[in-house]
């Protein structure tokens, strides 16, 4: 009696009830609400942005560190990089790809302020030769920017169907003017402007 | 005569109560644990320490088949070992100290067994209520908050004319983790005008770029596909698909990965949302300002031997200096802070900290104390009655009989 007893109170142990729904609808109340902290301050490459509201935000790359989809069908591709290689190989190597003639220097070039210093821009329309891992395509537009950035530089560039671009261009314009180095999580402002100071020195020598 | 010495019939309550308290169970129970510490510790070495702990030790394991590394069964069904341990403590109690005969001679023995149950109690606690997060910092930086190791949450969240993200309402890890890759979650989000349908759920994964002739479904250029999971679990991504609904309606159909950084957006009623799957992010009640992160690796690696870290803690306006090392944490308010990493990439220092708040945090410790305690006075007196034992037997006949 004491065993039969024993084995039926250990009986349940060994059981396990599996209840699975394929579709579930849940709600989440106000209070599930998370506190702000340092993490929602976090942008990448410490560059805040405020896009216009027709801009849809995608994943980003390694090469594509703000990556945004507008225009008719996400047609138009509006992304920011850094990358190595100076201004002048990045702006003939884009213009290049339209089949465009190569500038000689950066005077060809009109500037803007971007992220605290003088940029240059560059606009390009009719077809794309192709080239990083993209299709010839017809009747297209680019315009970009161009910043020096210590011994890179960070490019801002937007493609897509011609029409498509330039009806985004003063959207464009006003973005650029948009950025902005933030950097919440360093300990003293005074660290991080001594550090930006540092970065123009050694851009404006080597530009020179 | 026989009447004067046969028993009354048990009760069936009293049946009941002398099996639960019985010394069968005891037995059975530590010869289940010694079986499913064992079988745990030799598929962990397979499947990895969290997914051992998880299959042997969780709550929700009911009972466990113990499998080798080619997935095929080594030994019968086991109950889970967190009921085993219920099923001990309850024997224990019922036992050790209900059935247990009282008096001072067994009162080491009875404190002894408070002891071991507070213990198991502390356990449960630990296993119910402990968070544990990471806070990475690197050198000359601050930060607030720690991060899941392997539970990623969806954040949602609108962004104001600024840019600046509001505070994020959460869709929270147990309602993810429970999804299979088939299932639908349907989350209707307080206050936001829109519900999202989260679908293809997998704890194991990769976001690439979709290429040409690709099967699974391409968004926005991007496709997920489910991985091979990693022994260590933090280590797995997690991802899934994500439609925002209105009405019954598809508005936006958009693709989490917990490993991308930065949240994708949408637009509803004029309002620019954010969303992702982080890691669960642990908002905490003071910063760690890192000034100084020093550690070396072991020769030819880059794994490190040492770390320290000079930290200063803010909280509600007072700063504090300290050093932590290795064993030697800093606390706050029920928060323990150990240091548990250390790198220098690109010549930048970081400290990775090990954030922990259980509240039964220190129960083993006292636990052990009070039993320590406990059994040496018990050892005293079953000295003390040998002893006196001992003298009364050695009186002599004449001493005896006088």
């Amino acid at each position: 009696m004491r065993t039969t007893a024993f084995i039926a109170l250990l009986a349940p142990l060994s059981l396990s009830v599996s209840c699975h729904e394929s579709d579930r609808s849940i709600s989440i109340s106000k209070s599930e609400t998370r506190a702000l902290t340092l993490f929602d301050q976090r942008f990448p490459g410490n560059i805040k942005d405020i896009p216009p509201l027709e801009w849809r935000r995608i994943p980003g790359t390694q090469m594509r560190i703000i990556n945004y989809l507008a225009g008719p069908d996400d047609s138009v591709q509006i992304f920011l990089g850094q990358s190595g290689g100076g201004i002048l190989p990045n702006a003939n190597r884009w213009l290049g790809q339209f089949g465009l003639p190569q500038a000689e220097s950066f005077e060809a070039f009109q500037t803007i302020k971007v992220l605290e210093r003088e940029t240059y821009l560059i606009e390009a329309k009719g077809d794309f030769g192709g080239g990083m891992g993209q299709e010839p395509k017809k009747n297209q537009g680019l315009i970009g920017f161009i910043r020096p950035s210590g011994q890179d530089v960070i490019t801002l560039k937007m493609t897509g169907p011609a029409d498509a671009v330039a009806a985004e261009r003063d959207r464009f314009m006003a973005y650029s003017k948009s950025l902005k180095f933030v950097s919440p999580q360093l300990l003293s402002e005074s660290e991080e402007s001594e550090e930006s100071e540092e970065s123009e020195e050694s851009e404006e020598s080597e530009s020179e | 005569m026989s009447k004067l010495t046969s028993k009354p019939p048990k009760s069936f309550g009293r049946r009941v109560f002398d099996i639960l308290s019985g010394y069968e169970i005891a037995v059975v129970s530590f010869t289940l644990l010694f079986l499913l510490t064992f079988f745990g510790t030799i598929e962990q070495s397979w499947i990895g320490l969290y997914a051992a702990i998880e299959k042997y030790f969780n709550i929700d394991s009911f009972f466990v088949i113990p499998r080798n590394a080619a997935e095929k069964v080594i030994f019968f069904p086991l109950p889970g070992a967190y009921w085993v341990i219920v099923v001990l403590s309850l024997n224990m109690f019922l036992g050790g100290i209900i059935r247990i005969r009282k008096g001072w001679k067994k009162a080491g023995v009875l404190v002894t067994h408070f002891s071991i149950l507070f213990m198991l109690i502390a356990g449960a606690v630990s296993s119910l209520y402990k968070r544990e997060g990471l806070m990475t910092v690197f050198q000359g930086e601050k930060s607030d908050y720690a991060q899941s190791y392997t539970d990623s949450t969806i954040e949602v969240f609108a962004y104001d004319e600024n840019g600046d993200r509001k505070p994020p309402l959460i869709v929270p890890n147990h309602q993810l983790r429970a999804l299979l890759p088939t299932d639908t979650l349907t989350v209707a989000l307080e206050e936001l005008p829109f519900d999202l349908k989260i679908s293809n759920y997998l704890g194991s994964s990769e976001m690439a770029l979709g290429s040409e002739g690709e099967t699974a479904k391409v968004i926005d250029g991007f496709v997920l596909r489910e991985v091979e999971p990693e022994k260590e679990e933090e280590m797995n991504m997690d991802g899934c698909y994500v439609s925002v609904m209105k009405d019954g309606e598809e508005l936006q159909e958009l693709l989490l990965w917990t490993a991308n950084p930065n949240p994708v957006s949408f637009v509803v009623e004029g309002v620019r949302y954010g969303i992702h799957l982080p890691r669960q992010v642990w908002p905490m009640p003071f910063e760690v300002e890192l000034n100084k992160s020093v550690g070396e690796y072991y020769p030819g690696t880059r794994k490190a031997s040492w770390f320290q870290s000079d930290v200063t803690k803010v909280a509600e306006g007072y700063s504090e200096d300290y050093e932590i090392i290795m064993n030697h944490p800093m606390r706050h308010g029920g928060y323990t802070i150990y240091q548990a990493r250390w790198d220098e990439p690109e010549g930048r220092p970081f400290s990775g900290f090990a954030v922990v708040k259980n509240p039964s945090d220190k129960w083993p410790e006292y636990a052990l104390y009070v039993a320590a305690i406990a059994m040496g006075v018990h050892f005293l007196v079953m000295l003390f009655r040998h002893a006196s034992r001992g003298r009364s037997h050695s009186k002599s006949p004449a001493e005896s009989a006088s």
